[in-house]
């Protein structure tokens, strides 16, 4: 789900950014620090909207750095359990499929897919099919995620397509 | 890093709740979300859209972010409403009733048909809507997106 909120991030600065261009210098180290983060409690930072605040920078004693508190808002993207979602299949192998629901990477098991989808080794790419639908590399399903495991860098879920209304969407 | 900003970055890092506990089906979103606004899939898009064409007039060649490209294709491909004033329109539609924000995103972001599929899908919604509330606001949403400009 995506979420929009306020956020707040300590830049540290080194002394010979403390100039005319300092704010400047904040905002630029803000984008690149969140660019790619990815949270345990926050999940993706997928983009900044808008900054809010600058507080007024604080010297470090002994170091000569300054410290400024930007209060910032930003698109997240954070999956739940039991939240049903839309993703993109990237792989499939005899162990289930990968899909991606933008940044996250959400793995389906056999065990979770409907029996009567059967996984195809001899079909170019490789497939599960039932009589009247086909997984395989580029195809859209709608999955309910399972379980979330959130490390410092990343996020990994697992997900169904074994219940009503979810898989292959047409 | 020094110790001095060792020390300083620590005070400033509280603990995230244990994911066992949370729960899109109940609704426990845990403290950092429960409140927090939910956007809609066609929402990111017109977001990630207009930052895309602002630093696209960049001189520099900035290589964005994986995060934020893999984020604006995924939009771009399962955004189902496609100009601000529909967004709007849906929007006013689940103003109304009494569902949590994030059961109004998960609701314009699926576009279900009928209330089995919305209320299979979204259980936390329950009885918050009465059935034949439920129906004709999913075809009201319906509507708006195939009528929209």
């Amino acid at each position: 789900m995506f979420f929009h909120k306020k956020l707040t991030h300590t830049i540290t600065l080194h002394p010979s950014f403390l100039g005319p261009r300092m704010r400047e210098f904040v905002t630029q180290r803000l984008y690149e620090d969140v660019k790619d983060l990815c949270s345990g409690r926050y999940g993706y930072i997928v983009a900044v909207v808008a900054i809010l605040e600058i507080q007024m920078g604080k010297i470090l004693p002994g170091l000569g750095s300054a410290e400024f508190e930007v209060k910032y808002s930003a698109i997240l993207f954070r999956p739940f359990r039991n939240e049903v979602m839309d993703a993109v299949v990237t792989k499939v192998n005899r162990m289930g499929f990968k899909s991606m629901a933008g940044p996250l990477e959400i793995f389906v098991s056999t065990q979770l897919i409907p029996a009567d989808m059967k996984f195809n080794q001899h079909s170019n790419p490789p497939s599960y099919h039932s009589e009247e639908q086909k997984i395989e590399v580029g195809t859209l399903v709608r999955v309910k995620i399972t379980g979330v495991r959130i490390d410092a860098t990343a996020i990994y879920t697992i997900g169904t397509i074994k219940e009503d209304y979810l898989g292959v969407i047409e | 890093m020094t110790r001095g900003e060792a020390m300083i970055k620590r005070k400033t890092q509280p603990r995230a709740q244990p994911e066992g506990e949370l729960d899109a089906g109940k609704l426990e979103l845990g403290e950092d979300f429960q409140d927090a606004e939910c956007l809609l899939i066609s929402e990111v898009k017109v977001l990630l859209e207009a930052q895309y064409e602002g630093r696209k007039g960049e001189e520099e060649d900035k290589e964005m972010s994986g995060v934020f490209t893999r984020t604006l294709e995924y939009v771009q491909k399962f955004g189902r409403y496609t100009n601000r004033d529909t967004i709007k329109e849906v929007r006013a539609l689940m103003k109304p009733t009494s569902l949590h924000p994030f059961e109004c995103a998960q609701l314009g972001n699926l576009c279900c048909s009928e209330y089995e599929e919305a209320k299979s899908l979204v259980p936390s919604i329950g009885d918050k809507i009465g059935d034949e509330d439920l129906d004709s606001l999913l075809k009201q949403m319906d509507s708006l997106k195939k009528y929209q400009g």
